[in-house]
């Protein structure tokens, strides 16, 4: 096994994971914030975990045949991973703003989840 | 199993759980959340199925700019769905089983899932795909083929050959048009109580009007020769739909302002305080323009083309006007502006079928365009239609944007 399938492999295990503590916090944390926060966790992180795996494999076998990845998928994945990592907090920026905005109180200690 | 269809089958029951969601669901916002979804399902749905310029279109309009113009509607509705006493309407429930029952049945011909011996991989794909544009072989530049040059006959033509016949045939005059034509139709009455098969038979006779290296194909992306070319006039009455809709928008909803009367100061949402949204507003609204830009001029050769490439531009403006207020975007692309262009991107589209037909061709045959190199005139005339499309979607949904927000102002 090559030194990238390798990296390839924890990286795209490290962003599995945060993506499924993403979602296991969306479900299960008490207010809005809160679950804005572990989504926001998904979007930022996981991805660019996911993205910059998937960039270093260098081959793609299709029924036993090996293809050589072309270098411009790779750039093209390493973009996506850049304007997702710009873009998806501004949104949970935007959406956190918005929810101040419209009076959502944040959740204390001791009270019910909302 | 094999991969694809297993990516397929988890995409699909998503898409099915999406679909009854929506309609299941009672706040209004998340019905339109849920439409934008399934857009996006659909798309990758798309994607897998390698149909790429369908995908981009789904993920730019349906979940993109359509999302964006539904939560723009509910701002003047309600958010909660009105409850309704729910009885079951029997015969409109026979009349959608009944409908849903025929259109399965209607797929039972089609060919299987990702069949090799489909007729689409056989009949005109692996000529249409193996295109270059407008290119003759071994000819610089684009040249009419020699005097006395006959195309052979047989469906596999070297490429080249191809392209010169077609070139050859653009530079046929109007008078044997007409009897080919003339011909042609006899032929196809002839041909078509024999079914298909007889009908391609036919494709390579040279007399007949529809031989078989035409399909009217210089253009890579077969997608946009279908669209642009094949069923040009569909397109063009699309955009007219989308031209329609707009108008009758600002029919509808547009105020008519007094003289001296201005957009009021600020807008509803407390948005253009934002110093993060207004700095990646500013950072990314350059490369939104250009990417929509692209896409509009890269369609006959990509994925890609006027209605996305239009939307995409569209959503660059609606950012702009939701971050720095309507007042700003009206600075930068004022109402009368938008008005006007969306007029000139329908009449750019007709006008080249005119223009064509005044060059002595039928409406929209794009050989016609430069009689110097017939075969320019396919990419030119697509890029110019393309143009025309993408004016006016991106105006229409500007105009859109600005109707929905203005009635929130009041």
């Amino acid at each position: 096994m090559a030194w990238n399938e390798i990296v390839c492999a924890v990286l795209l295990v490290v962003g599995v994971l945060i993506s499924l503590t993403g979602s296991l916090g969306l479900l299960r944390f008490p207010d809005f914030y809160s679950r804005l926060h572990t989504a926001g966790k998904t979007d930022s992180l996981a991805q660019l975990c996911i993205f910059v795996g998937l960039a270093l494999i260098d081959q793609v076998t299709v029924d036993g045949v090996a293809y050589p990845v072309d270098p411009l998928i790779r750039i093209k994945l390493i973009m996506v991973a850049l304007l997702l990592f710009f873009t998806a907090p501004t949104a949970t920026h935007a959406i956190t703003k918005a929810a101040m905005l419209d009076g959502v109180m944040p959740w204390k200690k001791g009270e019910p989840p909302k | 199993m094999s991969e694809v269809l297993m990516i397929d089958s988890v995409l699909l029951l998503l898409v099915a759980a999406t679909a009854i969601a929506v309609v299941e669901v009672r706040s209004l916002y998340a019905a339109a959340m849920l439409s934008g979804i399934y857009s996006l399902l659909m798309a990758l749905v798309w994607v897998n199925m390698h149909s790429m310029d369908v995908a981009f279109t789904e993920a730019a309009v349906g979940g993109g700019i359509s999302t964006i113009l539904l939560i723009g509607t509910l701002v003047h509705t309600e958010r909660e769905e009105k409850k309704r006493k729910t009885r079951v309407n029997w015969g409109a429930l026979l009349v959608t089983a009944m409908t849903g029952a025929a259109l399965i049945y209607g797929t039972l011909d089609m060919p299987r899932f990702g069949d090799p011996n489909a007729p689409i991989h056989n009949l005109r794909v692996p000529e249409m795909v193996n295109q270059t544009v407008g290119m003759t072989a071994g000819a610089k530049g684009k040249q009419p083929p020699p005097v006395g040059w006959t195309p052979r006959q047989n469906l596999e033509l070297p490429l080249g050959h191809k392209q010169a016949y077609a070139m050859q045939r653009a530079h046929a005059t109007n008078e044997a048009r007409l009897k080919e034509a003339g011909e042609g139709h006899g032929g196809h009455g002839g041909q078509k109580a024999d079914g298909h098969g007889a009908e391609h038979e036919a494709g390579h006779d040279d007399a007949h009007a529809h031989p078989a290296g035409d399909f009217n194909g210089h253009v890579p992306n077969t997608v946009t020769s279908l669209l642009a070319a094949y069923r040009g006039y569909d397109t063009m009455f699309e955009t007219a739909v989308i031209f329609t809709a707009g108008a009758s928008l600002i029919l509808l909803l547009r105020r008519r302002r007094r003289p001296g009367e201005n957009l009021p100061k600020q807008q509803s949402a407390n948005l253009t305080d934002q110093v993060i949204l207004r700095v990646m507003c500013k950072l990314f609204i350059p490369f939104i323009l250009i990417f929509g830009l692209y896409v509009i001029s890269h369609g006959e050769i990509g994925p890609g083309g006027g209605f996305q490439g239009g939307v995409i531009l569209a959503t660059a403006f609606i950012l702009y006007g939701l971050i720095f207020g309507r007042p700003e975007l009206h600075r930068v692309l004022p109402e009368r502006l938008t008005d006007i262009l969306a007029v000139l991107g329908v009449l750019l589209y007709s006008g080249v079928g005119v223009f064509t037909m005044l060059r002595g061709g039928k409406f929209l045959d794009y050989a016609f365009l430069n009689p110097a190199s017939p075969g320019d005139g396919e990419p030119l005339g697509m890029t110019l239609v393309e143009w025309g499309v993408g004016i006016t979607v991106c105006t229409v949904m500007i105009t859109i944007f600005n109707q929905l927000a203005e009635e929130e102002s009041k």
